[in-house]
């Protein structure tokens, strides 16, 4: 376990070293300055802002910088935010992102395995059918527009919930389900076939036979056998969802993180791009070693080993 | 690492989970759906409750957009800090009704030396809000602030009119001392020109050359803007500013014209358009502008009680290269001017935008409608067959380009592109650009045709009109004439304002009839709606939004005085 714990780590730290390096080649490559401006600069000006921030260094100097500040968990100044670090910037927003995150994720969670066990035990019902059809409307309609939708239903038109406003408890409803819709309608999906697949397993028969309820039947041997997938997909999901989304944030003004991916890349404001990117696939890493330690716990047939018997 | 996966499923030695395998094992099978279910549970149950009203009762609620980039009046380039800024600061003048500058912290200025020098005499009652008196210094210190190359402020360049500023910022000239802006005496600011210029004492309107307390900024460093931290002197407090989401202001009892009568304002932080205009029509917005509104709401937000279009010192204009063919040839530029009916790019963008002829907008000095070509299909077909062209036969192919960020640029490029087709009988490309990849593209290839806009800092010709000298980074047109150079220096040093405004005449002839490197197409409007509830809100012609008159309409104003 703790050899496997350590390589994990060790192709982690490869993968980020990696993305950061790539983010800072294809960021410079990008046409257009974090400083240009509709009213241009004069040159002496851009000279004190190109000192102020080192960019008058050359690239391999300002790579090496970069990396090392990344060592030190100092992720740099931002270029359009000038007061804040962007530290204090992810700081600040993250939390708020994973919190939504967290919400929508357990939503989905939760919407799945009700939906998904209910359909998957009655295969071709109406209700079957009628949970695929909104399983596939969850997964094909965007974010955007079913925000938009809840916004202008429950806040603006009934008044029940509030949109645009951040604080309270009940500011996180609307974002939540518009985030949370998607991922909820994609596991219910796969745990729906995956279970109709199991529940005509071997093993399914065999404890009809010992006699077993039907409840125990789904909950203690189909449910858990078809979590193997949901499992898979729900670390990179997780990441994914508590990192923040443009869209939602912007929707429904969420002071979080997933604006940034799109307003810093607009700005070139390459030290949030950066920080953001880093911080995002840290936590998809993590996600993903999390999902498999995870299968080993739900699976007793997989088993993680130290080394070579 | 060695991960090894036993697929028999139905081996009797099963392997033995790990100590603490063996604890999440039994959280996920037994708790895990407890767990997911549990939590749908108490998020029906928040979302059962009622949706809570933003902010208090007595808070006065808009919406500024965005997070500001920063509350340093040093380091601000943006309209969003402006807004926060100019409710919490003031400086030695802002400009009237008629856009001329009017006293604020200075009772008065006197001009010397043939421009050369001016000296600004200070009130002796403004307070900081820690109680300090507001001194000539503090303005020498802001000044030379924002000219430290250390700052690194993007409009330094703003007071390179005063002696020595330019060589400090450069680097070239390490002592301070040597800036020609001085405090003379607790109340008295001498500034040194190294030419006489017009529109330096408009330029005090502008935020930037707000007085700063240097104890303040060099104590706290970076953070000095931080609520705990910052001094002020305006009608505002800043009280709270949590990023991304919301500032809040209180009355300066301090405020030498008086406390305001609001009792709180929040400002939102709310890019998203639809959302915020909802907001204000569940009441829990008062103020509403372009940043509020979506273009296709426009016409509806012009039936809400409240609303009202205020004419920005912003022009819209679209550019020619004047070294490359076909507009190396002024007949064709002059066609493709005459071919526009720019009343129409009002109809269409619903945002009561003015059709401009002239370059210097509506408001200030100079403004002349009577200079500029008007709308006119035969002589355009006339002028493009004279170059060579006639309906558009042989016009080679050609592109105009804009920034594909916002879609107003690219109704108005449709539309004009639709005119040139009808009236010209030429086909141009349309091609649009990421913002910062075309301020590039501006940089180093520029498209035949492209648009820009400008809108003024402060309210003076001349900072509309030097974006077309040919010394300005700013023009990308590169079109030059000395004769324009010129006549801006002229008009720049001249104190006579009706002398000034016929020089200007004169430039702008050169620029929007005889020379034509640019189309100015229209100037634009914000579209305000404020809650029937309030009264006394100034929007700028320069986009800034003023709370320090704003009351319940059933309130008496506020005690204050004029200065």
């Amino acid at each position: 376990m703790h050899r496997f714990l350590a390589g994990r780590l060790a192709q982690a730290l490869g993968v980020l070293w990696l993305v950061a390096t790539l983010t800072f080649v294809l960021l410079r490559l990008v046409p257009g300055g974090p400083f240009d401006r509709e009213r241009r600069l004069p040159p002496e000006v851009l000279a004190n802002i190109a000192a102020k921030y080192r960019l008058d260094e050359p690239l391999p100097a300002q790579y090496l910088r970069y990396l090392s500040g990344l060592v030190r968990g100092d992720l740099g100044l931002s270029y359009r935010y000038v007061d804040r670090t962007v530290n204090a910037i992810v700081a600040e927003t993250l939390p708020v992102s994973a919190l939504l995150g967290g919400c929508a994720f357990l939503l989905a969670l939760a919407v799945a395995l009700l939906v998904g066990l209910f359909a998957g035990a009655r295969p071709d019902t109406w209700a079957d059918r009628l949970f695929l059809f909104v399983a596939t409307l969850g997964i094909s309609l965007p974010n955007f527009i079913l925000g938009a939708l809840l916004a202008w239903l429950f806040s603006l038109r009934l008044g029940w919930l509030p949109s645009g406003s951040w604080g309270a408890p009940a500011d996180l409803v609307l974002p939540a389900i518009t985030l949370g819709a998607a991922p909820a309608a994609y596991l219910s999906h796969l745990l729906r076939a995956t279970l109709i697949e199991n529940l005509g397993a071997d093993f399914i028969r065999t404890a009809r036979a010992k006699g077993l309820s039907e409840g125990a039947v789904l909950l203690k041997h189909a449910l858990r056998n078809s979590l193997i997938p949901v499992l898979t997909v729900c670390g990179p999901l997780a990441a994914a969802l508590v990192t923040g989304s443009f869209v939602v944030e912007y929707v429904f003004a969420v002071p979080g993180m997933g604006r940034f991916y799109i307003s810093a890349v607009t700005d070139r404001d390459y030290p949030v791009i950066m920080g953001v990117t880093i911080v995002y696939t840290a936590l998809l890493v993590l996600a993903n070693l999390v999902v498999d330690l995870v299968y080993a716990v739900v699976d007793p047939r997989i088993k993680i080993a130290d080394g070579p018997r | 690492m060695k991960e090894r996966r036993d697929w028999a499923s139905n081996s009797r030695k099963r392997p033995r989970p790990q100590p603490i395998g063996n604890l999440l094992s039994a959280i996920l099978q037994k708790f895990f759906p407890a767990l997911c279910f549990g939590g749908l549970f108490l998020f029906c149950t928040v979302a059962c409750k009622a949706a809570p009203q933003a902010g208090g009762e007595k808070a006065f609620r808009v919406n500024i957009g965005t997070e500001p980039p920063t509350l340093d009046w040093s380091l601000a380039t943006d309209h969003v800090s402006f807004n926060v800024i100019a409710n919490l600061m003031v400086g030695l003048a802002e400009f009237d009704r008629d856009l001329k500058p009017s006293p604020v912290i200075a009772k008065s200025w006197e001009i010397h030396d043939g421009g050369r020098k001016i000296v600004f005499r200070l009130r002796d009652d403004v307070l900081w809000s820690d109680g300090q008196k507001v001194r000539a210094a503090d303005f020498a210190y802001s000044w030379k602030r924002l000219l430290n190359p250390r700052t690194a402020s993007e409009y330094a360049y703003i007071l390179f009119d005063i002696v020595n500023a330019e060589a400090y910022n450069r680097g070239k000239l390490a002592d301070e001392s040597a800036v020609g802006v001085v405090a003379r005496d607790e109340f008295t600011l001498e500034v040194r020109l190294r030419s006489p210029v017009s529109y330096f004492v408009p330029l005090t309107t502008f935020e930037v050359t707000y007085p700063q307390r240097r104890d303040i900024v060099e104590k706290y460093g970076p953070e000095w803007t931080q609520p705990a931290h910052i001094v002020t002197n305006g009608p505002f407090l800043l009280t709270s500013w949590k990023h991304d989401h919301k500032i809040e202001l209180a009355p300066n009892p301090r405020f030498f014209l008086g406390r305001p009568a609001l009792e709180k304002v929040e400002m939102f932080m709310i890019r998203e358009k639809t959302t915020a205009l909802s907001m204000y029509e569940q009441g829990r917005l008062d103020f509403i502008d372009n940043k509020s509104i979506p273009a296709l709401e426009k016409p509806r937000a012009a039936k809400m009680a409240g609303h009202q279009l205020v004419p920005q010192l912003r022009g819209y204009y679209y550019g020619f290269v004047v070294d490359r063919k076909p507009f190396d040839d002024v007949r064709v530029r002059r066609a493709f001017s005459m071919a526009l009916d720019k009343n129409v790019f009002g109809k269409i963008l619903h945002g009561g935008e003015r059709a401009a002829s002239c370059w210097i907008p509506p408001g200030m000095l100079a403004h002349n409608p009577k200079i500029g070509l008007s709308f006119n299909p035969p002589e355009a077909r006339r002028l493009l067959r004279e170059a060579g062209y006639p309906d558009g036969r042989g016009f080679p192919p050609i592109a105009l380009g804009f920034n594909g960020d916002e879609e107003d640029h690219r109704i108005v490029a449709e539309a004009a592109q639709g005119m040139w087709k009808k009236n010209l009988g030429v086909l141009v490309r349309l091609e649009s650009q990421e913002w910062k990849v075309y301020l590039k593209k501006l940089q180093t290839d520029p498209p035949h045709l492209f648009r820009l806009g400008w809108g003024a800092d402060y309210p003076d010709p001349d900072n509309f009109m030097k974006v077309f000298a040919s010394f300005s980074g700013n023009n990308h047109t590169r079109w030059k004439n000395p004769r324009y150079d010129r006549l801006l220096d002229a008009a720049a040093t001249e104190p006579n304002p009706e002398r000034r405004a016929r020089l200007y005449d004169e430039a702008q002839k050169v620029l929007c009839e005889q020379d034509l490197p640019i189309v100015p197409l229209f100037t634009t409007t914000e579209t305000t709606v404020l809650s029937p509830r309030y009264t006394g809100l100034q929007y700028s012609a320069m986009s800034r939004l003023l709370l320090q008159r704003v009351r319940p309409k059933h309130s008496p104003p506020a005690a204050g005085r004029r200065p």
